[in-house]
């Protein structure tokens, strides 16, 4: 089985329907990009594939394990990065991320170990004990990226990874999720159309909680003309 | 549980609830020992002569059982703030189950109530050693229904915390429900006759009754009339039944605050 499926995937909020029949699926050690304006469903998609939300209809696997029915095996393979990150602001990161890998079964010196090497992955070396409340939007960033690869996982789901970062950190984020990337499966929600063509071979297009194209980028950017017209065209943002 | 204690270990109000409970057992015992505090609020003499130990500990030890308050402060904002401050965003996609994170909140919380309760009582028996050359036996109870309280206190600030969205509500609708909900209905049962021993607020009362004083003897002549006051003095609960009710109700409200918890979604 592919490492990320959905099928038949369903959001509803009362009326509002906002992921509708989501079905795709994502091969190992491919990016795929959840392209799509505020309010497609992009990060409800990804918040029902780590159990942060119950589904309506359909169901979801990550790595042969459905995500309703056995949820903790299925995130267990997966680091996640949701929505703007908050940590909690008494602890240092070097204590947040051992708080979190020990949730996630690490301990020791293979926990200390992983933890010195995101830290300076992402840059927070020297901020590793400093408490995270006194943190800026891009270093919280920083530390949401450290905690989600903190346990080396197989398969990342990341929203709007690089939101909140000045133009450095933003190439930086990019150069290290490409580094990362080549031996992950990565499902990535992101604005950024040059981020999603430095990293992603192909694209899920939602628009109003429907999927309306899951194609190579490449053949994308053949039929529209570029991924930024492919992208309005099925957005309905140009005709 | 590790890190969420260290989490409530860090927080301001966890210094305040400490200095609070100090401060005040220092207070009682300096009015006990250096304004006679007991004689004057009309304890008979011959109680005092008898059981002079236990009132001074009961007493200066009740400054400690307030401090059971903090708990609410502790535990009210433990579940909500996990979906308002956006930190569940974190914590819910990690491979353990909700019971599991509820309950490693709950001892955190627990922990941390009995420290700052446990420091007041600690201080209480100390100064109690110091000025009678003993300490009686009848703090351990009252220490160990006010453990009990704590765990039901911490229960009915969890049972809020996992329904209500925003912490303060959480720990206000606690506040309320303990100080005035409770009374109301304790009240309005004593009046229409009926007994409300299985009250929470009324087995609270049962932190006195290890003592083994009469409060009625010792401390009836102070309280003259009014139907609170008499209810108060003749409250003499059964230290076990007390016990035993305020952990139930607790652990219910906890396995509530579960069952609640793991049904919330992370919109």
């Amino acid at each position: 089985m592919d490492p990320i499926v959905t099928q038949g995937l369903t959001k509803r909020y009362g009326k509002f329907l906002a992921l509708d029949s989501l079905s795709l699926r994502v091969r190992r050690n491919e990016s795929v990009a959840l392209l799509g304006p505020n309010g497609a469903g992009k990060t409800t998609a990804l918040k029902l594939l780590c159990g942060l939300l119950r589904p309506s209809a359909g169901r979801a696997w990550l790595l042969g394990f459905d995500v309703v029915e056995e949820r903790e095996r299925a995130v267990a393979g997966a680091g996640v990065m949701v929505e703007t990150p908050e940590f909690y602001p008494f602890l240092t990161p070097e204590e947040t991320l051992r708080y979190l890998g020990r949730l996630r079964g690490m301990d020791g010196g293979e926990l200390e170990e992983r933890m010195d090497e995101v830290l300076e992955l992402v840059g927070l070396g020297e901020w590793r004990r400093t408490r995270v409340g006194s943190f800026s939007r891009g270093m919280k960033q920083r530390l949401a990226l450290a905690q989600a690869l903190l346990h080396d996982p197989p398969v990342l789901l990341l929203d709007e990874p690089s939101s909140g970062l000045d133009p450095r950190g933003t190439l930086e984020f990019r150069e290290i999720l490409r580094r990362v990337g080549r031996r992950k499966t990565i499902l990535l929600a992101s604005h950024l159309l040059g981020e999603v063509s430095h990293l992603c071979r192909r694209a899920a297009v939602l628009s109003r909680g429907r999927l309306v194209a899951f194609q190579p980028l490449s053949l994308l950017r053949k039929k529209y003309g570029s991924l930024e017209r492919a992208y309005l065209r099925l957005t309905g943002g140009e005709s | 549980m590790r890190y969420e204690f260290l989490k409530q270990c860090r927080r301001r109000r966890f210094y305040g609830a400490l200095v609070i409970v100090l401060l005040a057992t220092v207070l009682s015992v300096a009015l006990c020992e250096g304004w006679d505090l007991l004689e004057r609020v009309g304890i008979p003499e011959w109680l005092l002569r008898e059981k002079g130990a236990e009132l001074f500990a009961l007493w200066v030890s009740s400054m400690s059982a307030m401090a059971l308050l903090a708990a609410v402060f502790f535990s009210g904002d433990a579940l909500a703030s996990e979906f308002e401050q956006g930190t569940g965003y974190l914590l819910f996609p990690n491979p353990v189950s909700r019971s599991t994170l509820v309950l490693g909140k709950y001892l955190a919380c627990f922990l941390a109530t009995v420290l700052v309760v446990g420091s007041g009582f600690l201080l209480s028996a100390l100064a109690t050693f110091a000025f009678y050359g003993r300490v009686p036996v009848g703090m351990a109870g009252s220490f160990g229904v006010t453990l009990a309280i704590a765990v039901f206190m911490n229960g009915l600030a969890f049972a809020f915390s996992s329904t209500l969205k925003g912490s303060m509500g959480a720990t206000l609708a606690t506040l309320l429900t303990y100080m005035v909900l409770f009374s109301t209905v304790s009240t309005a049962l004593s009046y229409a006759g009926h007994e409300p021993w299985f009250m929470p607020d009324r087995a609270t009362d049962a932190m006195a009754s290890t003592y083994g004083i009469s409060l009625e003897e010792a401390f009836g002549g102070m309280m003259g009339g009014g139907q609170g006051m008499e209810r108060m003095v003749r409250a003499s609960e059964d230290p076990v039944v007390a016990f035993l009710l305020l952990t139930g109700y607790g652990l219910a409200l906890l396995g509530f605050s579960v069952w609640r918890f793991g049904r919330r979604e992370m919109a």
